[in-house]
């Protein structure tokens, strides 16, 4: 998933890092800020909603940071959101409509 | 053979041997009960496994699917350069495979989280006909393939539900789709809803090939096909009414079917209109 992710933005001219854990997610995210940050939530060693908190104590604030999951319900919205998630997408994600909103969160 | 149970220690009419005490005989039967005991506690706790291995293989199967289906898309939409016309249908072979792939695999997630007792609702207000008429919608394209007619009867005044959405989408995608799929091209499939007492009552109907009586119980019955063999006309997991019941049980409601051979079918549910739902 991440190699396709990575295809389609480097396709639109962007730069793209992968981080396979949590760890990685958030050391990458520090020494070089990203923009946007596509999150699984279900994570080798731990949440993906911990990263938001973690880039955020070190001072990383990401113009948008979108979760990509396999479930929307209410319950799980409610944890995105609580952990300052931008926006919830089901997996598979559509591409044309990730990169439209890509744009708007980029603007 | 001096061992207990022996037959003709446990004759009681043997001239050579004293018949059994009671106690014994006892003691012996309460061994056999507990062993059995024993055995289906194992049983249940194997099934339990086979259960949770089911939800992580499925869980972990849609990872690299939904993979495929993004490469795919990619590719479909030309971001990686221009398709000629057999390139591009060859893609959307793949996408639509994919995508018939992931929805089986999430029928099966879904039972095994049923079996496993871990389904929970999440319920909200909502118009059952606004559900009703999302389902149609996502289905018309397969209504017209096979050129079926389908009418929708659900006034829009029902009082709204307060259940889980998504799961009464479930249940009423899962009874459309067989609808469309056990009727002949030509064939009519209705939905329909009213209120009765305090529950919603719905109906999804066809006048497909129908179900002979025996099967009326057999078909909510996990992984039952009434044509089980592989050269069967209708595919599936074989789950969709299963998680339909468990579904509508959830909301503590009842489903069930009314249909005989070559007559159509018409499967109804209840969702109860109380607040404490689940």
């Amino acid at each position: 998933m991440t190699a396709a992710l990575r295809i389609l933005f480097e396709t639109t001219g962007r730069r793209v890092t992968v981080a396979h854990t949590v760890a990685e997610a958030v050391e990458k995210g520090c020494s070089d800020p990203p923009d946007l940050v596509l999150l699984d939530l279900t994570l080798p060693d731990g949440d993906g909603l911990e990263v938001p908190a973690s880039l955020k104590r070190r001072g990383v604030a990401p113009k948008a940071m979108v979760a990509l999951t396999g479930r929307d319900d209410p319950e799980s919205l409610a944890r995105c959101s609580a952990a300052g998630i931008t926006a919830v997408m089901v997996k598979p994600v559509p591409t044309k409509e990730l990169l439209r909103r890509a744009k708007e969160w980029l603007a | 053979m001096t061992g207990v149970g022996t037959p003709s220690q446990l004759s009681p009419k043997s001239p050579h041997n004293p018949p059994v005490k009671p106690d014994a005989r006892y003691a012996a039967l309460e061994a056999m009960y507990n062993q059995a005991i024993a055995e289906i506690a194992d049983m249940r706790s194997r099934d339990a496994l086979k259960t949770q291995f089911l939800a992580n293989i499925s869980h972990d199967l849609r990872t690299p699917l939904t993979a495929v289906i993004t490469h795919a898309e990619i590719l479909r939409d030309g971001m990686l350069g221009p398709l000629t016309d057999r390139q591009l249908e060859s893609v959307r072979g793949i996408i639509a495979g994919g995508r018939q792939l992931l929805d089986q695999v999430g029928e099966i997630l879904t039972y095994a989280r049923g079996a496993a007792d871990q389904l929970t609702l999440a319920p909200s207000t909502f118009k059952f006909a606004e559900v009703v008429h999302q389902v149609v919608s996502l289905n018309e394209s397969l209504l017209g393939k096979k050129n079926l007619k389908l009418t929708v009867d659900v006034p829009e005044q029902l009082p709204p539900l307060f259940a889980d959405r998504e799961k009464v989408a479930h249940v009423l995608g899962n009874l459309v789709g067989n609808a469309i799929d056990f009727t002949p091209a030509g064939g009519r499939v209705w939905v329909k809803a009213a209120v009765r007492e305090s529950e919603l009552l719905a109906e999804v109907g066809d006048t497909g090939i129908g179900i002979a009586m025996e099967h009326h119980e057999f078909i909510f019955e996990e992984f039952a096909q009434v044509d089980a063999s592989a050269s069967r006309q209708h595919h599936g997991t074989g789950l969709g009414l299963t998680i339909a019941q468990k579904l509508v049980e959830l909301h503590r409601g009842r489903i069930w079917v009314e249909s005989e051979l070559g007559g159509g079918s018409r499967f109804y549910f209840t969702i109860p209109y109380s607040k404490d739902a689940g």
